[in-house]
This record gives C-alpha cells, sequence and structure tokens, in this order.
C-alpha cells in the first residue's frame, strides 16, 4: 500500500465556518460518489445554527467516499470524503485513523443501521462503530470486533444475548445468536427483552405464579411476532385515540340497494369494510399527515396510500392475525377495492399471501364490529403513524334537526376511532381526519359500478 | 485434638491454592489451608518463579555493568559474589513468604502444615509435621497441589552432579559447564541465567524446536541473541546414557557421542501432583495423573470437590492457577463467575531478550487452516529501545484479515513481558488491530513498538 506522503487522494475536510461553530449537518451531497468534480464546485451544502452554505471541492478528480450521510452532524476538521483518481485507492491509515472519527448520524434508527450495512462494513474504522455506540450504547455492551461484525451482518446486538463480563456480548455470542436467532431468543431473554419473564416458582415440577398453579405452552412464532410488534409498538409511539359516532344510514342505503346485483356480479358479498376503507382514504388525501411515517427527526411523506386491513385467521388457520395490504387504494374505485380485499383476506386465511401483500402498508383499519364490539382503540402498525378501529353498526335512535325542528329517529350508528403517533399528529389533526372521514360516509354517493 | 470443621479446605498453598483460599475467604467462607511443606507460596515462591527470575535479574545487572565502560561510567573491573546473589534471592523469597502469612491472618485463614489426604465425602486427614494426623472436615475441597519436576527415569537427579531446577536454585557455584537437558522454559531460562555468568551452556532439547510452544520467529531471534551469553542449542537430539561420576563431572552421551559436563540439569517438564491425595477413596477420576474438571466450574466428577492449577490439563503458570482457583472460589462461594478466558492466558519467558506471547502461533494458525496477516515491527529503530541499550527484538501481530480480529501476538523483547499485557485486557475485550494502533502509546516508551506493529497491520507503519 502506498504511504500516505506520496498519495494523490485529497482529503475533504470539513472548513471552519466562523468562531463559535463547532459542528455542521451535512444538508446534501450534490455529487454522488464516482461522479467527477472540479477543484471549487460545489460538493455539498451544509447547515449550522448561523451560515448555510456550500462547501466546494478542494481538487479535481473523482470524489472517491464520502464518510458522512445526509443528515449526519459532524464535527469541523473531520474528514468527510476523499477526492483522487478514479480507481485510486484511500489509504487504509486514513480511513481508520483520521477518517470520520468525528462523525456521527443522527436520528440513526435500527432499520437504516442495518440497511446501511453494506456502506458501514465498507466504511472502515470508527465511523461505522459510532453508529452502533450511538444506537446502541443505552441498552447494550460488546466489543470491537463485535460491532464490526454485526454493521457487517446486519446484526441489530440489541436482540443479542451477552454473555461477556458485566453482560458484554463477545464474538462467541453473536455467532452463537447468528446461528439459531430463534432459538437463543427463546432459550435467553436479550438484554433488554421486548417480552417480559414472570417470577414464577416451580415445586416438585409444578409451576405456579403467586400461588396458583399454571401450565406453560409456548408461543406460535406468529404469536411471538405479534407480541414482540405491539410491545415495540407502545414503546416507540406515543399513542392517542379519539373516536367519533357516525351515521351510516346513507352508507346502508346504498348497500342496500346494490347488495343482490353486486352478489350476483361478483360472487361474494358487498361488506362494510370496503365502503370504509374507501372512505379512509378520501380522508387521507385530504390530511396526509396521517399516512406518513418518523425517522428520527424527520418526517416521511409516501407517494401512495397502501391500506392495511387487520384480518384475523380464525382456529382453522392456526389463530392470530395478519394486515394484508391493499396497494395504491388512492386509485382504486370502490368495487376496486371490494374485490382487493376479498382476494387478500381468502388468501391470508388460506396462507397463500405472498411476502410483499403483507408489506408497505402505509395506514390500517381493523375492523371488530363484526364480533359486536362497539368501540376499538388499535395499536399503531409501526412504521405507520395511524390506525382506524371500526365499532359495529348499530340501530339507535338518535337526535336529527331538520328545518329547526328536532326529532328522535332510529339511525344505523357507527363509532369510529382513530389512534394516531403524538410524535407527528396532535389532538387537532387526528380529530380533523375523522370529521373528514364521518362527513365522507353521512354524505355517501359512491356507488360499487363495475 | 477436636475435630475442626469447615466451608473449604484448600490443599496447597502456591499462586493457585492461597488465592483461591483468600477468595473464599473475603466471599465469608471459613477456609482452612493445608502446605506439606513448610512454606506458604508453592512452587512459584519457593522454587520457581520468584527465585528464578530474581537470578535472572542478577544476570541482566550483571551483563550491563560488564559493558558498564560503553555507557559512559569509569567503574573498573566488575566482579560478583555468587553467594551474595543467592542470599538476595533468598531474602526476596522469605519477605513474600512472610507476606503471604500475614495475608492468611488478616483473610483469617487457617493453615495447616502437614500431608493432606482426602479420606471420604467431606473429610480431609491431614498428617502433621509432627507425625500427628487430625482430620478436618469440610463441606468442600478445593485441590490446588501443584506440580513437581519429571525426572529422567534412567538418571534420576541426585542434587549432586544430575540437578532439578529445585536443586540448582540453591547451587553454591557457578558451574564451568552445565548440559541442559530439555529446551522448554525452564532450561532455556537457566541457560541464560548460567551462561551470562559464564558457563558454557549446552541446551539438549529432542524436538526440531527449543520452547516449542512459542512462535517460531520468536524463538529464532531469542536462538540468535542465547548464543552470545556462552549458549549452544542442540535440537533434534537423543541422549542414551547419563552417569555422575562425582568429581570427574557427568559423562553425558548423546549420538554425537560421549561428552564431560561439570553439572547437568534435566529439565524435562513437571507433573502433577494427584498420587497421595486420596483420590481413589472417594473414586475422583484423573487421567495420566491429570483430574478432569469442567472448565466453567473446576467441579471434579466427584460432588464437592474441585481442583484446579497444574494438577488439571490446563497451561501450567502460576497466573493460569490463580485465575481459575478465584473462579472455583467464586463457584463455592455461591457466586456466577465469567469463565476464564484461557485465550487472552498470556505467556512468559525471562531469557534476555524475554519472550512474551499471547494466543496463537503461525504454526497452530496453519495447522487449523485459519487464514491471517502479519503486522510487525522492530525494535531496533526505535529512540527509547536505545536510550535503554535493548534494541533486540521486535513485536509481531497476527490477525484475521476481513475484521482484523487479534489471533496471537508475539514480542521478543529485554522488556517483553511488561509489554503483552495490553493484549491480555485487548483479548478479553475482543479488541482489534485497529483500536490498537488508535490508541496513544506514550512517547518515547518502548510499547511503541505495539502501535507501530498495528499501523504496520493496517499497511501504514510510521516509522520503517
Amino acid at each position: 500500500m502506498s504511504s500516505p506522503d506520496t498519495d494523490p487522494v485529497t482529503e475533504v475536510i470539513l472548513p471552519s465556518m466562523g468562531e463559535g461553530i463547532a459542528e455542521a449537518t451535512l444538508v446534501k451531497w450534490l455529487k454522488k460518489t464516482g461522479d467527477t468534480v472540479s477543484k471549487d464546485e460545489p460538493l455539498l451544502e451544509v447547515s449550522t445554527d448561523k451560515v448555510d452554505t456550500e462547501i466546494p471541492s478542494p481538487a479535481t478528480g473523482t470524489l472517491l467516499k464520502t464518510v458522512a450521510l445526509a443528515g449526519a452532524t459532524v464535527e469541523i476538521n473531520a474528514t468527510i470524503a476523499w477526492i483522487g483518481p478514479q480507481g485510486a485507492d484511500i489509504p487504509a491509515s486514513l480511513t481508520k485513523v483520521t477518517g470520520a472519527s468525528a462523525s456521527k448520524k443522527i436520528g440513526q434508527n435500527r432499520s437504516t443501521s442495518t440497511s446501511n450495512s453494506d456502506a458501514h462494513s465498507q466504511n472502515l474504522g470508527r465511523s461505522n462503530q459510532s453508529g452502533f455506540f450511538h444506537e446502541g450504547s443505552t441498552t447494550t455492551r460488546s466489543s470491537p470486533l463485535v460491532r464490526k461484525m454485526a454493521s457487517d451482518l446486519g446484526i441489530d446486538l440489541r436482540r443479542v444475548q451477552g454473555n461477556g463480563l458485566a453482560g458484554r456480548i463477545t464474538k462467541d455470542d453473536l455467532l452463537t445468536w447468528q446461528n439459531n436467532p430463534t432459538a437463543h431468543v427463546d432459550a435467553t431473554p436479550s438484554v433488554a427483552p421486548l417480552l417480559a419473564r414472570l417470577p414464577t416458582a416451580t415445586k416438585s415440577g409444578i409451576e405456579s405464579l403467586e400461588g396458583v398453579i399454571v401450565r406453560r405452552e409456548k408461543m406460535t412464532k406468529m404469536r411471538r411476532l405479534i407480541a414482540e410488534h405491539m410491545v415495540e409498538s407502545t414503546r416507540v409511539s406515543p399513542h392517542v385515540t379519539t373516536t367519533f359516532e357516525i351515521d351510516l344510514h346513507q352508507v346502508v342505503a346504498m348497500r342496500e340497494k346494490h347488495k343482490q346485483a353486486f352478489a350476483a356480479r361478483e360472487g361474494f358479498n358487498l361488506t362494510f369494510t370496503p365502503i370504509l376503507i374507501h372512505a379512509a382514504v378520501e380522508a387521507i388525501k385530504k390530511f396526509p399527515i396521517v399516512n406518513v411515517s418518523v425517522d428520527g427527526d424527520d418526517i416521511l411523506w409516501k407517494d401512495s396510500i397502501n391500506i392495511g386491513c387487520a384480518v384475523a385467521l380464525g382456529d382453522e388457520a392456526g389463530g392470530g392475525l395478519l394486515v394484508p395490504v391493499i396497494k395504491s387504494a388512492e386509485t382504486k374505485s370502490l368495487v376496486e377495492i371490494c374485490r382487493a380485499l376479498q382476494d387478500l383476506a381468502a388468501r391470508a386465511r388460506s396462507k397463500k399471501l405472498k411476502p410483499d401483500e403483507v408489506m408497505g402498508g402505509t395506514f390500517s383499519v381493523t375492523n371488530p364490529g363484526g364480533w359486536g364490539s362497539i368501540t376499538s382503540i388499535p395499536i399503531i402498525n409501526q412504521p405507520q403513524v395511524a390506525m382506524l378501529g371500526i365499532g359495529a353498526i348499530v340501530k339507535r335512535p338518535v337526535v336529527i334537526v331538520q328545518e329547526k325542528k328536532e326529532q328522535i329517529i332510529i339511525r344505523p350508528m357507527m363509532m369510529a376511532s382513530l389512534t394516531f403517533d403524538h410524535r407527528v399528529i396532535d389532538g387537532e389533526g387526528g380529530a380533523k381526519w375523522l370529521a373528514e372521514f364521518k362527513r365522507v360516509l353521512e354524505n355517501w354517493t359512491v356507488e360499487p359500478l363495475s | 485434638m477436636s475435630t475442626q470443621s469447615f466451608d473449604l479446605i484448600v490443599i496447597g498453598a502456591g499462586p493457585g491454592g492461597y488465592v483461591g483460599a483468600i477468595r473464599a475467604a473475603q466471599l465469608g467462607l471459613k477456609v482452612a489451608l493445608v502446605e506439606k511443606f513448610p512454606h506458604l507460596g508453592g512452587t512459584c515462591l519457593n522454587v520457581g518463579c520468584i527465585p528464578t527470575k530474581s537470578l535472572l535479574e542478577s544476570a541482566k545487572t550483571w551483563d550491563k555493568l560488564q559493558h558498564i565502560n560503553d555507557l559512559g561510567f569509569e567503574a573498573g573491573t566488575p566482579k560478583f559474589s555468587w553467594n551474595k546473589i543467592m542470599a538476595r534471592k533468598d531474602k526476596i523469597v522469605d519477605d513474600q513468604r512472610k507476606g503471604l502469612r500475614f495475608l492468611m491472618k488478616k483473610n483469617k485463614i487457617e493453615t495447616f502444615e502437614g500431608h493432606a489426604r482426602i479420606a471420604g465425602k467431606g473429610k480431609v486427614s491431614v498428617t502433621l509435621a509432627d507425625g500427628k494426623t487430625t482430620t478436618l472436615e469440610t463441606r468442600n475441597i478445593l485441590i490446588a497441589t501443584g506440580s513437581r519436576v519429571r525426572q529422567l527415569p534412567f538418571a534420576k537427579s541426585n542434587g549432586k552432579g544430575i540437578m532439578s531446577s529445585d536443586d540448582i536454585l540453591f547451587i553454591t557455584e557457578v558451574p564451568k559447564t552445565l548440559a541442559i537437558i530439555g529446551g522448554g522454559v525452564v532450561g532455556i531460562e537457566f541457560a541464560s541465567l548460567f551462561g551470562r555468568f559464564g558457563t558454557q551452556v549446552t541446551v539438549i532439547e529432542a524436538m526440531p524446536q527449543i520452547l516449542p510452544s512459542e512462535d517460531e520467529e520468536t524463538v529464532k531471534e531469542l536462538s540468535r541473541c542465547i548464543k552470545k551469553q556462552n549458549v549452544t542449542i542442540e535440537t533434534n537430539a537423543k541422549i542414551t546414557s547419563i552417569e555422575d561420576k562425582g568429581k570427574a563431572g557427568v559423562v553425558l552421551t548423546t549420538t554425537e557421542g560421549p561428552r564431560t559436563f561439570e553439572k547437568v540439569l534435566v529439565s524435562i517438564g513437571r507433573e502433577p501432583v494427584t498420587d497421595d491425595i486420596g483420590l481413589s477413596t472417594i473414586g475422583l477420576n484423573t487421567e495420566r495423573g491429570f483430574i478432569k474438571v469442567d472448565l466453567a466450574t473446576y467441579k471434579t466428577n466427584v460432588d464437592g470437590i474441585y481442583a484446579i492449577g497444574d494438577v488439571i490439563p490446563t497451561p501450567m503458570l502460576a497466573h493460569t492457577a490463580s485465575a481459575e482457583a478465584m473462579h472455583a472460589a467464586e463457584v463455592i462461594g455461591g457466586k456466577k463467575p465469567h469463565k476464564v478466558h484461557y485465550e487472552a492466558n498470556p505467556s512468559a519467558i525471562y531469557t534476555y531478550p524475554e519472550i512474551a506471547s499471547i494466543g496463537m502461533t503461525e504454526k497452530h494458525l496453519k495447522e487449523k487452516g485459519i487464514d491471517y496477516k502479519i503486522g510487525k515491527a522492530p525494535f531496533s529503530p526505535m529512540a527509547k529501545a536505545k536510550i535503554e541499550d535493548a534494541t533486540d527484538g521486535f513485536v509481531k501481530i497476527i490477525f484475521e484479515p476481513k475484521y482484523r480480529e487479534i489471533l496471537g501476538v508475539h514480542i521478543v523483547h529485554a522488556r517483553a513481558t511488561e509489554m503483552i499485557a495490553e493484549f491480555s485486557l485487548g483479548k478479553i475485550l475482543e479488541t482489534t488491530v485497529d483500536e490498537i494502533a488508535h490508541t496513544i502509546h506514550p512517547h518515547p516508551t518502548l510499547s511503541e513498538a505495539i502501535m507501530e506493529a498495528a499501523h504496520a497491520a493496517l499497511g501504514a507503519a510510521i516509522h520503517m
């Protein structure tokens, strides 16, 4: 390897931007790795608490490698990239010792750290480790070797049981977990277990909890995944729920009108759920904040509305639930939503869904009203930020005001509850969305025509 | 004598036994320590590590004195007194023995001078120095009886012409000629010791390499240096007979023919002391004299009986025994200690230069088919090495190429043994070469060679 002295590669160093500025946030790279760049040509945009500016390239050549991703906060004088002849090697000592030791990613979460594992593994030295320190320092102790391996292999160290000194995760622990992650988690709870253990007592082979004899049964894999997802969701999102009562007489009338023809034509019944989904999509179009994800302190706006609909699998399918996703629901007519839901629900119960049909949801709906529940308060399906819970449609006497005259009329009423993530949606936002949902349903005009 | 009862009886007061006894006492156990020799400290303190290192330090000083004029002093012709060198050694040993007595008292450990034999479940019978026997009761027993020198069956040491390492530590004069049978750590240390005091030393080793468990490269460097200390090394050698002819010397016959030496040191290894401690009465299993234990707990196959140190088939090193003893004591005391990290168990050889190492050698790695790379830095360009007048040697780091995990470290230098602990910690913490390179080492020190070897491993040595 060539020595640092004679190497033609130029380090790009984050320059000083004035008195009292110690660090800057990289807003955007204006050049990609592999792009050619001329000396003094703008290379990236940075932002500090005092100035926003472009950083010019210190040399002419190819942008060989960038250390810090957009969004990272980097100390002044840290190396952020290398420029040199195409295909030139970056001296290992530079990337290890000087390189990016000062960089740290902000707002990095688990999914980005694992999906960036390629970048991490190329990114020698401390920069990748600091990422792991940053996210894992509160819950895991590990070793430099283990952090490198985990980064390379895309393993979330928080799931690995540490058996070293003071619970440190050792290479052996990592390899054991890698060989058999499920069994290991079953055998010993992780450092910060999602599913808490109870202090049961066993005497002469009989187990009891607080004096009550218990029979222990292992959860199915699906049950355990649901349990973990639910606990994780309540941990990640501050949940708030708001409930509206909605008069469905227009919807019921429309359904009565089309019921028979629809069944005859489509081969299945026209149910309320796809109608409610259609109404939800209309409300999302007006208030898309319920259709986002939260990544650190960034909001991710989505360019389609994909509605997840919770489907109970029933005892024959071994219990549990799946949430198949109606993709691009904003482009679908009511009948198309009916057909999509019919198809997905049937295949969910017969376990014939494809993996991508349960992924990519942007908003979810659950309807336990069919079992008689009058309201339900859902837990958000991560990484979404809102979920609609539907109650049973029940005929109630309601007071209707028509032409300044109050009268009691029997109407099909339904409770609709929206659980939303208070990180991005406040009470007002949740109520406004539900009000729009209610307005759409109470003024229903859409017909299920093919 | 009324029967006394204990939570733990430790048999053997070496660096395994006394350390285990103290740790158990710290955990609140009532502990007895039985030692058959009049002094505590075992082989290490009485006839091992401590007296040999004391003499080796004297050899180092003597070596320096002989060219003291080159260092700017006008000291005339230096002389040494072997008696005084031996007396210094004895005083160091005696001071440490007193220190151990104090530690036993401080930790309220009851010591018995006598030969212990396990007499049954929870029973230890001790034949005291005065010939009387007492039986002690206990809930647990820790066997730490250590090892003794292995003898050649056809030429047992007689303390005169044919000596063991135990005998030679009390030799009254420096011999003119000395044959050392066995080029292991003990043999090579004595070669380096007596060679520097003027003895013509011949090391006779049956294997192709002296110090066979050490890395070939460090041994080569040591061999080069030790040859300048009046030491001749013969490898692949076979001894056919040894005959002590009294004042005429010892005639030693190898495939090379017969030769006469003033003294012969037999240093062909050590064997565990397990033959007369009552193991068969309780059905405790041994294999070739070693006690088989579970390395997570040091439990033997008999409930309540533990064993550590040279009597179990792990490296016969004082610091290994101490680590195992602390662990066993913690298990006995109801703790759940972290297992002894044998991969991070350093070895130290106090020749001149010294060899210190940890982990795997290149030969091991080749045999196991493990891919590796090497980062190496010599001491010769380093200012501190020149200042200390000790430029021989190097640091060699063997590492795994992908994650740069440290697989083995081999240091040969006058002060190698003081430098290896960095890697004991490094191995336990699973440090990679990157962190060693990134660690600021003080300047000017010899330890900079470690940092330089790590930089070399990353392809970017600064001073080469």
